[in-house]
């Protein structure tokens, strides 16, 4: 009976994997048909075009070439990874829709948040000639993986999320960045802390990732600096429940700064906080950045002004929320670092040269006119955006957050 | 002597959910000599379906029925489906390779496993899942002993772990379906020649530890562990530790270990680091093996070479 039930399912798989094999080639196959009747029919509608048509046809250059989009697709970091590459395919999908002649495509390349991985799929994107450009990888220590590996390769690679400083020192010339360093986050969120909110202690808890822990070392030193007593408490990644790490947090401590990339930790201490009976408030590092982070009365920084409170932005929030769901922080940069590759590409095509170094040669040139981040975005000799900042919110009585610097 | 009280109750929280864990581990190792690698995803299935059962009744914050019912109703859709998840993980995966040499049924394991955390991520998405259990359950209820806050979610965590494991104990060890169990983890032949299905014992043995994965699931919910597709391989890994601790086989010792491996992991995160909480509860695991390998409450068994 269970030798019988196993070939049955056997015979159901084989049957499964060859319909689906045969539909994959039907669907080849009727694909082909239809691209050689349209050939057919261009080739018909070309010879019967007026001539001045005809130059007119002829002046319409067609740009068509990929980028590779590095993000955390799988792993513990998906949840970011997911909203990133969401965000890349909108930016894709609006460029091809709005300029004339562009066929842009993108290539998928889990790096797991992993640097070891980051590298490996950097060879693989460099082995796609296709590929003229990568927008990621997400974090810091994945660009300092790839950096040397594109920069041999002209490759030009922007990150929407790698905020450690260093990178943009000059060993990585292929390397740009949509969003502020650790540089200015930390001592933004410092100064506030100290002077806005009149902390005399702070306890940082420190997650123990490249970004948790540049910038919890940066707040602190500026804590430090500033005259607030500062206690560092390092938590692993894998971490679950943050009730023992909050029995550690006295009664004096005014603010508790959390440097997670996932907004519902922050949540969790908040709540484990108001389970003890602690007044402490807290205040989460742009990785907080999301609807899932909610506890009233809370503070968080961010890159950029909400995005749903940017004019410029409710378009393109509206459509990815309808489209793929809500998202937090970490997504809307990755639609603008898309952009500064498409738009470099799209010069080097129109200037003839649509090439991994054509499009390098135009990332300086960029300039995106009123980006869905709050303004202008150009970039510096060293690949930072000019004049970039941070913003702090409170989140109201419904978990909403509101503009308070 | 108050923060080390706080850290010791805090501890016995966290053991609860991973003695629950450890329970599975122990019964379908008591019973079938296998480990069940995919145990750990089976208790983030539950904490999924646990979450949805509560978004079905409404959501944390607007539910359509009273909160004594509403946590009722995710334990029991959480513990359903878990169990119904885990038989059907041994029919298809386990099953077919009973005969052959425990390294498939091993490989087999470690492949639902990958396969239920792919699952969820595609039928869940990535996003990290919070229960905003203090929507619906006063966070500051409780009382306090001394500096010691213990609320609601937490007193439920302790008494439902200590429920269930004297609801398994007595289901194993006082009917006539644990009597069944029980021959079968002592020589499958000779219960056969007795007359118990084997298939059956074997199927409840999966229901039961699949459903106490469930529940698990739902306790850790409560108590704001974020819920994702990749919350079962620590719990996991903590929940096979203190199975192994306590005498893997055995349902008290699954229980003493995991409160023990719970309150260590929090002593040494409020002594010393929070880094190195899990280093120390696994070196306790290595201590344990070198000083008594058949764990706390675990017993020698003679066997036929």
């Amino acid at each position: 009976m269970n030798r019988r039930l196993m070939m049955g399912v056997s015979a159901i798989a084989v049957a499964g994997i060859t319909l689906a094999g045969c539909a994959g080639g039907s669907s080849d196959e009727a694909a082909s048909e239809a691209t050689a009747e349209q050939t057919a029919a261009e080739e018909t509608a070309a010879e019967e075009t007026a001539p001045e048509e005809e130059a007119a046809v002829e002046e319409a250059i067609v740009c068509s070439a990929s980028f590779g989009v590095m993000a955390p697709l799988t792993g513990g970091a998906a949840s970011i990874g997911q909203e990133q590459l969401n965000f890349a395919k909108l930016a894709v999908a609006d460029f091809n829709a709005s300029t004339e002649g562009a066929d842009y495509s993108l290539v998928e390349s889990d790096t797991q948040l992993d640097a070891g991985q980051a590298s490996t799929q950097a060879t693989a994107l460099i082995a796609d000639s296709g590929i003229v450009g990568v927008v990621g990888p997400a974090g810091s220590q994945e660009v300092s993986a790839v950096g040397p590996t594109f920069a041999e390769a002209s490759m030009a690679f922007v990150s929407p999320s790698a905020t450690n400083p260093d990178l943009t020192n000059g060993d990585n010339p292929t390397f740009y960045r949509v969003v502020p360093t650790d540089a200015v986050q930390g001592p933004t969120d410092a100064a506030f802390m100290a002077e806005d909110l009149g902390a005399d202690s702070v306890v940082v808890i420190q997650e123990k990732t490249d970004y948790g822990v540049g910038i919890g070392d940066s707040v602190a030193a500026g804590l430090e600096d500033a005259g607030v007593a500062v206690e560092v408490i390092a938590v692993p990644e894998e971490k679950k429940s943050y009730d023992d790490v909050i029995s550690k947090v006295g009664d004096d401590v005014d603010v508790v700064f959390v440097t997670f990339q996932i907004a519902a930790k922050s949540e969790q201490v908040a709540q484990s906080l108001v389970k003890a009976g602690k007044s402490a408030v807290v205040f989460g590092s742009d990785g907080s950045f999301s609807g899932d982070f909610k506890t009233p009365g809370s503070y968080v920084s961010a890159f950029a002004p909400d995005i749903n409170q940017v004019p410029a932005a409710a378009d393109v929030a509206a459509r990815f929320t309808e489209e793929y769901g809500e998202f937090g922080t970490f997504g809307p940069p990755v639609y603008v670092a898309t952009q500064t590759l498409l738009q470099a590409a799209q010069r080097a095509c129109e200037g003839g040269d649509l090439s991994r170094a054509g499009v390098l040669a135009e990332m300086p040139n960029t300039m995106i006119a009123d980006s869905i981040l709050g303004g202008d975005i150009e970039f510096d000799g060293a690949g930072d955006v000019d004049g970039a900042r941070f913003y702090i919110f409170q989140l109201d009585d419904s978990g909403a957050p509101s503009l308070v610097k | 002597m108050e923060y080390f009280g706080e850290q010791v109750v805090n501890g016995l929280i966290v053991g609860g959910v991973y003695a629950l864990i450890a329970l599975g581990y122990t019964l379908i190792y008591g019973v079938l000599q296998f480990l069940n690698l995919a145990h750990g995803e089976l208790y983030m299935m539950g904490a999924f379906f646990g979450f949805f059962a509560m978004i079905a009744l409404g959501g944390p914050s607007a539910a359509v029925v009273p909160v004594w019912i509403m946590i009722p109703v995710m334990f029991l859709v959480a513990m359903g489906g878990g169990a119904a998840l885990g038989v059907a993980v041994e029919r298809f995966a386990y099953r077919p390779l009973r005969k052959s040499r425990r390294l498939a049924a091993l490989i087999s394991a470690l492949g639902v496993s990958l396969f239920l955390q792919s699952a969820a991520l595609l039928l869940f998405g990535a996003r990290v899942r919070l229960y905003d259990t203090g929507q619906f359950i006063d966070l500051t209820s409780g009382f306090s002993i001394g500096s010691i806050r213990i609320d609601v979610t937490e007193i439920m965590v302790v008494v439902g772990s200590l429920l269930l494991m004297t609801i398994l104990w007595f289901l194993v060890n006082r009917t006539q379906q644990g009597r069944a169990m029980r021959a079968v983890a002592v020589d499958q032949d000779a219960a056969v020649m007795n007359g118990i299905d084997i298939d059956r014992v074997i199927v409840i043995t999966f229901a039961l530890a699949s459903g106490l994965a469930g529940a698990a699931g739902v306790m850790s919910g409560l108590l704001l562990f974020p819920v994702d597709q990749y919350m079962g391989i620590f719990a996991g890994l903590k929940g096979f530790t203190a199975a192994v601790v306590g005498g893997i086989g055995s349902i008290p010792g699954a229980m003493i270990g995991g409160f023990i491996i719970g309150v260590v992991e929090a002593l040494a995160t409020g002594y010393l680091n929070p880094t190195y909480a899990d280093f120390i509860a696994f070196l306790i695991l290595v201590l344990v093996l070198l000083i008594k390998p058949t764990g706390i409450m675990g017993k020698k068994v003679m066997a036929k070479v």
